[in-house]
């Protein structure tokens, strides 16, 4: 039976009709503010009095790429994802592979360590910067008077490298929760005969875990590789609180704080959009390289 | 082909404006008299009896008051509510953090606040932006009220030739000595000279126990402030047109150099570089004998350590004889949006009247009005910071303060962690202030 091209258009029309709503929201409060801001990104915006602004055309973007501390924030921006994403993918896979297990009291596991992924950002930042902080820190005094690994209080939050300790620890920390229950679910599609039929065939733990689990749970690891390096690179909440934007010496930014920075700290709206511009084109070309290099090796 | 164009533009802004205005008068048939026209200087105002209240007005206000502020706030609204039948006053309260994009997300779409309460350093920085309305020659009251405030604070408002703003609220920061420190040390009181304190803090340090004679809350300006200004520090020249001299001048290097000492001798405390023990809590549990900080410690204390006795001193005379801190505080300032500009005009000068600062004052907000000094009504320990504020100096009112702020800061953090020496590090913040100057 043939659908009639009448009635192919009727339902095309009732289709678009039931699509309109949420796409004039995606219209107005998505497309029309970012091309609305890449405007802005090629003029010396004054936010009180737009028309006044001028073009500069692209100004803004060379002043920022020709800018050290811009420079030195996309290092730390690159840096948090490369420590971060492996991290949580590797302690995410362990810990679904330990809640697949028939073990007692499995859904309160699976709770305890989904916890954290639902924690605000804000709160849990302050934690771990009070845990750090340099005179009289948990984790100075465990390292100090618990364990006596160090002799001297060690200042984190002071120091431009060891200021990521927290904010590395942090990302991981709130991140494997949510890692694990992606991997749960991809584990749990893994047909058991598999898994059963190499047993019988003399595979061992390992064997299996490399020659059937992580073969098959390749899409999985794929998917959130780039969800986890766009969520890496799109960093912000814990640095800003944790370095108070930079501190020390403007040498501990992340690239989206530093966005903020320029749009409400120097009212330079022109630089910020330039960077947010920057930043999402960066995440769209690693999000697109990621997926073809990964995707590429699955299929053979 | 330009003024061509100018004129079919104007043209059809005439039609567009002749149209609307007629649609307008159809469906709403009023006196066409403009709403904001200046009331006649010679006929004799009506007076409020005669004229029943018309339309009530509603002017918003936005502020960063604390909680018991906000509470009294509330009291001098309906007080200036009775007074100004028609006129209604919105406030909104706002993070400190959150309150500068609040502002420009408001300017941005229009939703701005008819008056706020803001930081005196952002006056200038939102008057450059063409935001606030200029108060001199416009505000009726404006002259009288200068008259009446302190001189540093009413200069937080000047930026191009005109006044933006009017000091609502000031401070300045003293010294706070804690007197079991000193007792147990067998000192008799708070330091008078920067060389007796520099000593005297080093007295009263023990940093293998984590106890230290000064402790600052940052390397932002506004924590050596009352240091740097006391030494006889400045930043930039009166005029503000350069820093060479200034901020890298000897006084500031003393006034830095002083601070830079005291830190590597284990006398001020290392938690000024980040993530320390905080300046309130040290020093009311001990282990800071001596910080700086303004008079909202006193409520401050009271709800965290009700048992701790405040001790305030006056700073540290520097190598001049002079006492000096720095000029804190808030500006009450109109936009230049606003819709109600002379009812928004009204609310301001009440703010500054003597009932409303004297209600403020009540919870520990220091009245402006240099004719309060002295009044019965101020709590007693206002007297150590209006002494202090007769000497306070304002910092730089310049649209790009925070950026200078940064450079001062940065300079400070390099110099305390060894990465340059004092001279070389202000003698680098000169020349970065130097070319926001020539921006």
């Amino acid at each position: 039976m043939r659908i009639s091209p009448k009635r192919d258009r009727k339902e095309t029309l009732t289709a678009f009709l039931f699509l309109a709503p949420g796409f004039a929201l995606f219209l107005l409060f998505l497309l029309g503010p970012m091309a609305y801001s890449f405007r802005i990104s090629f003029y010396d915006w004054k936010i009180v009095n737009p028309a006044k602004s001028q073009w500069v055309g692209l100004a803004n973007y060379a002043e920022t790429l020709a800018n050290p501390i811009f420079r030195r924030a996309v290092i730390n921006t690159l840096a948090y994802a490369v420590v971060t994403v492996p991290a949580q993918i590797a302690l995410g896979l362990a810990v679904a592979i330990l809640l697949n297990q028939r073990i007692r009291g499995r859904a309160a596991f699976r709770v305890i360590y989904y916890l954290p992924v639902i924690t605000s950002w804000v709160i849990v930042s302050l934690l771990f910067e009070y845990m750090f902080i340099g005179q009289a820190g948990l984790v100075n005094y465990v390292l100090r008077d618990v364990l006596g690994l160090i002799s001297e209080n060690i200042f984190w939050l002071a120091d431009p490298i060891l200021t990521f300790v927290p904010i590395h620890l942090l990302g991981i920390w709130k991140g494997v929760g949510w890692t694990a229950i992606i991997c749960l679910a991809g584990l749990q599609a893994i047909p058991e005969h598999l898994q059963e039929a190499a047993e019988v065939d003399g595979a061992g733990v390992a064997a299996r875990f490399f020659y059937i689990t992580l073969p098959l749970l390749r899409p999985t690891l794929v998917f959130l590789v780039v969800v986890l390096t766009i969520g890496a690179l799109n960093a912000y909440i814990s640095n800003l609180l944790i370095t108070n934007g930079g501190d020390p010496l403007d040498l501990t930014h992340f690239v989206l704080t530093l966005m903020y920075e320029a749009t409400f700290g120097r009212l330079d709206f022109g630089a910020g959009a330039a960077i947010s511009y920057m930043l999402t084109l960066f995440v769209f070309i690693i999000s697109v390289v990621q997926i073809r290099l990964l995707r590429r090796e699955m299929d053979i | 082909m330009k003024a061509f164009n100018k004129w079919i533009v104007i043209a059809l802004v005439v039609a567009l404006a002749l149209l609307l205005g007629a649609c307008r008068q159809a469906a709403t048939p009023e006196p066409t008299s403009p709403p904001t026209a200046p009331p006649p200087t010679k006929a004799p105002e009506p007076t409020k009896a005669v004229e029943p209240p018309a339309e009530p007005v509603t002017i918003t206000y936005w502020h960063t008051m604390s909680d018991p502020e906000t509470a009294q706030l509330e009291k001098v609204v309906a007080a200036f509510e009775a007074a100004n039948p028609g006129i209604k006053v919105e406030t909104t309260r706002f993070a400190y953090d959150d309150f500068k994009s609040a502002l420009l997300t408001g300017l941005a779409g229009g939703e701005a606040p008819d008056t706020a309460r803001m930081d005196i350093v952002w006056a200038p920085e939102f008057a450059e932006q063409e935001a606030l309305l200029q108060l001199d020659g416009v505000m009726p009251e404006f002259e009288t009220l200068a008259e009446k405030v302190f001189p540093g604070p009413l200069a937080t408002n000047y930026w191009k030739g005109h006044y933006y703003g009017l000091p609502q609220n000031t401070n300045t920061q003293v010294l706070l000595w804690n007197k079991s420190n000193f007792e147990a040390a067998g000192l008799a009181g708070p330091p008078e000279t920067m060389e007796e304190f520099a000593q005297v803090a080093c007295e009263l340090s023990d940093p293998a126990n984590e106890q230290y004679g000064y402790a600052l809350g940052g390397t932002y300006f506004w924590a050596p402030a009352p240091v740097f200004y006391a030494m006889g520090g400045r930043i930039v020249d009166e005029a503000i047109t350069t820093a060479d001299g200034y901020i890298n001048g000897p006084e500031s290097v003393a006034a830095f150099s002083l601070l830079k000492d005291l830190y590597d001798k284990g006398c001020l405390s290392p938690n000024l570089l980040g993530g320390g023990i905080g300046t309130a809590d040290g020093h009311a549990t001990g282990k800071y004998a001596m910080i700086t900080d303004g008079p909202w410690m006193v409520d401050i204390y009271k709800g965290a350590y009700p048992d701790f006795e405040v001790n305030f001193a006056l700073v540290p005379k520097g190598p001049d004889g002079t006492t000096s801190s720095v000029v804190g505080g808030e500006d009450v300032v109109i936009f230049a949006t606003s819709e109600q500009q002379e009812a928004a005009m009204k609310w301001a000068s009440y703010l500054l009247s003597e009932e409303a600062q004297k209600m403020m004052a009540e919870v520990g907000v220091i009245p402006t009005r240099a004719d309060l000094i002295g009044d019965p009504s101020l709590p007693e320990y206002f007297d150590i910071f209006l002494q202090q504020l007769q000497t306070a100096q304002a910092r730089v009112p310049h649209p790009r303060w925070s950026d200078m702020d940064g450079a001062i800061n940065n300079a400070f953090q390099r110099m305390l962690r060894g990465d340059q020496t004092v001279q070389e590090a202000l003698d680098q913040a000169a020349s970065e202030i130097n070319q926001m100057l020539a921006q």
